[in-house]
């Protein structure tokens, strides 16, 4: 335990990487996220938010942002509203009024992306919880099974849910839902299982139903298991294999649906230079992401049953997308080849995670610290706590590549598990691993330098 | 030994439940996914009503012969479980209704 005591610079280079996430926004003190029903609601008390609100919709009612930015009204109204609680506002997934808050939020939102409507950011809160909590709790739950060869993860936690009133009520409405008509193609009910799927995974806890969705698998049993436990047949194929990018603008008409999608490009971006794999550093909000595509048309599932790979993807192809292939294809791959997702899910089998730990202050102060702090971009209930790969004793490497002796060094660990699965770590990775280390200390630096001049 | 049994016998009409795989149900489902199987167990002898005896002294008296008769409540479901769902070791899924109690009584 006394591994993961500060190690400053990945944690600062974690919390300049968030803090450039955010830089798009506002410098105003960031309030604690306040939900957009209740920004609706202080935003029509307030007689100027409430006209320059609505001014905003009627300029951004034509869906075109050069008119949005033309008109000197459109450009006013956007100025004061970028102050008002309503540009901050975000979402609870599965709160009371999601509807209506998601469409407040895309209200504003929607007309505003700027350049890739794919790469929207997520309407909901950051996601705090962390994985080894719903690990544990899902440990817990399971006692001390013996680790056999036969054993079966997927097995087990079907059992964990069954043994739950709730959790077997709840995925028995969704199985007997999806799982009448029967025959082939469209024979089932689809969209009344989406719905009960829907129902499932937001009021069943994420102990008991991330256990269901992803069990480490060693045999084919239970990759099998794993595959079926959305009921693919009815909620993933269809007759037709569809156009990604026809299902993708689908789904973005649907405010729901449109903020699932976001979500999960949002919370499992790949990015090359974490540890984790993701950008976000978040296994848990990754995972979360991906349970809340489930009962959608863009919905991911474990496209076979080999235990050794995890293959995984939605129910769409690049084919008939014309001049938009290259995109296609890309942004496929944003869901095919996701290393975040993967590591993510590898994760959950063996109980490692990203931790946060709250190390600031008893980090060695630099000049830096500070700054990142006092900068306040950060939601509040995380400005102090920094995210850390898990230390596993034995494995963890130290880098001490800059030869300045006031920068602490910097640790990477990757967990032996994770060594010996072929999939996590791509063969480009595997070849330059220390020239990608290097990489992100430049990176580090470069990015603390720019925040400082910056601010 | 004889107090124990005593005690077993005294206990009255509840709800009791039991892990058990869906194959152990024995309704010809085979897989090794586990359930959780509520049934009624114990005695109803408070519920005893002058039907009962009636019966019983009826019966007694070589009035009611040849019909199978009960004169002595009994332990069973009031109220069902919710429907059980599994996959089976064919892959396919199954829905099961009134497997199990929610509620006993006696009746």
């Amino acid at each position: 335990m006394n591994m993961l005591t500060p190690m400053v610079p990945y944690s600062l280079f974690l919390l300049a990487q968030t803090a450039l996430t955010f830089s798009l926004s506002p410098s105003v003190s960031w309030p604690s996220h306040t939900d957009c029903v209740h920004a609706n609601e202080l935003c029509t008390a307030d007689q100027s938010c409430s006209s320059r609100y609505r001014t905003l919709r009627q300029c951004l009612a034509g869906r075109d942002r050069d008119t949005l930015l033309s008109s000197q009204e459109c450009k006013n109204a956007m100025e004061v509203l970028q102050e008002s609680p309503l540009y901050l506002c975000r979402c609870r997934r599965g709160m009371k009024k999601e509807l209506q808050c998601l469409q407040v939020y895309w209200g504003i939102h929607a007309g505003l992306t700027e350049g890739d409507e794919f790469y929207e950011t997520s309407p909901y809160e950051p996601v705090t919880s962390r994985l080894s909590d719903i690990f544990r709790l899902a440990s817990i739950n399971s006692g001390s099974e013996p680790v056999s060869s036969k054993h079966n993860a997927c097995l087990d936690a079907a059992k964990f849910c069954n043994v739950n009133d709730a959790c077997k009520r709840l995925r028995s409405t969704y199985i007997s839902t999806c799982n009448t008509g029967g025959g082939e193609g469209e024979n089932c009910a689809r969209r009344k299982c989406h719905r009960a799927l829907r129902t499932f995974i937001e009021r069943i806890p994420a102990d008991l139903s991330y256990p269901l969705l992803f069990c480490p698998c060693r045999d084919q049993p239970c990759a099998e298991r794993r595959r079926q436990t959305a009921v693919p047949e009815c909620s993933f194929k269809r007759p037709e294999m569809p156009n990604c990018m026809e299902i993708w603008a689908n789904c973005r008409q649907d405010p729901v649906c449109r903020s699932r999608l976001s979500d999960f490009i949002t919370n499992c971006q790949s990015s090359p230079q974490s540890v984790s794999g993701c950008i976000r550093d978040n296994y848990a909000a990754c995972l979360g992401a991906y349970a809340g595509l489930i009962g959608f048309d863009v919905a991911l599932n474990f496209l076979d049953s080999d235990p050794h790979s995890i293959s995984i993807g939605p129910w769409c192809s690049c084919n008939g997308s014309g001049d938009q292939e290259t995109w296609c294809e890309r942004y496929l791959k944003e869901f095919t080849q996701n290393r975040c997702l993967r590591n993510a899910i590898l994760a959950f089998g063996n109980g490692t995670d990203v931790v946060h730990r709250q190390s600031v202050t008893s980090a060695p102060r630099t000049t830096i610290t500070p700054k990142v702090e006092a900068s306040n971009v950060l939601p509040d209930n995380q400005s102090d706590s920094n995210i850390l790969p898990e230390v596993d004793p034995g494995i963890c490497t130290s880098f001490q590549e800059i030869k300045n002796s006031s920068t602490p060094e910097l640790r990477i660990c990757v967990s032996e598990s994770q060594h010996n699965v072929p999939n996590l770590r791509t063969d480009e990775e595997s070849h330059s691993g220390t020239q990608q280390l290097q990489a992100s200390i430049l990176y580090i630096t470069f990015t603390l330098v720019f925040r400082l001049s910056m601010s | 030994a004889r107090m124990k049994r005593a005690r077993v016998r005294k206990q009255p009409c509840t709800l009791k439940e039991l892990e058990v795989s869906v194959s152990e149900l024995g309704l010809g489902y085979v897989s090794d996914e586990t359930v959780l199987f509520r049934y009624c167990s114990g005695t109803c002898e408070a519920a005893v009503r002058n039907y009962d005896l009636s019966l019983q002294s009826i019966r007694g008296k070589k009035k009611i012969k040849k019909e199978k008769v009960r004169a002595r409540p009994c332990c069973r479901p009031t109220e069902y479980d919710d429907d059980v769902s599994f996959l089976d070791s064919k892959n396919h899924y199954h829905t099961i209704k009134e497997v199990s109690a929610k509620d006993c009584g006696c009746v």
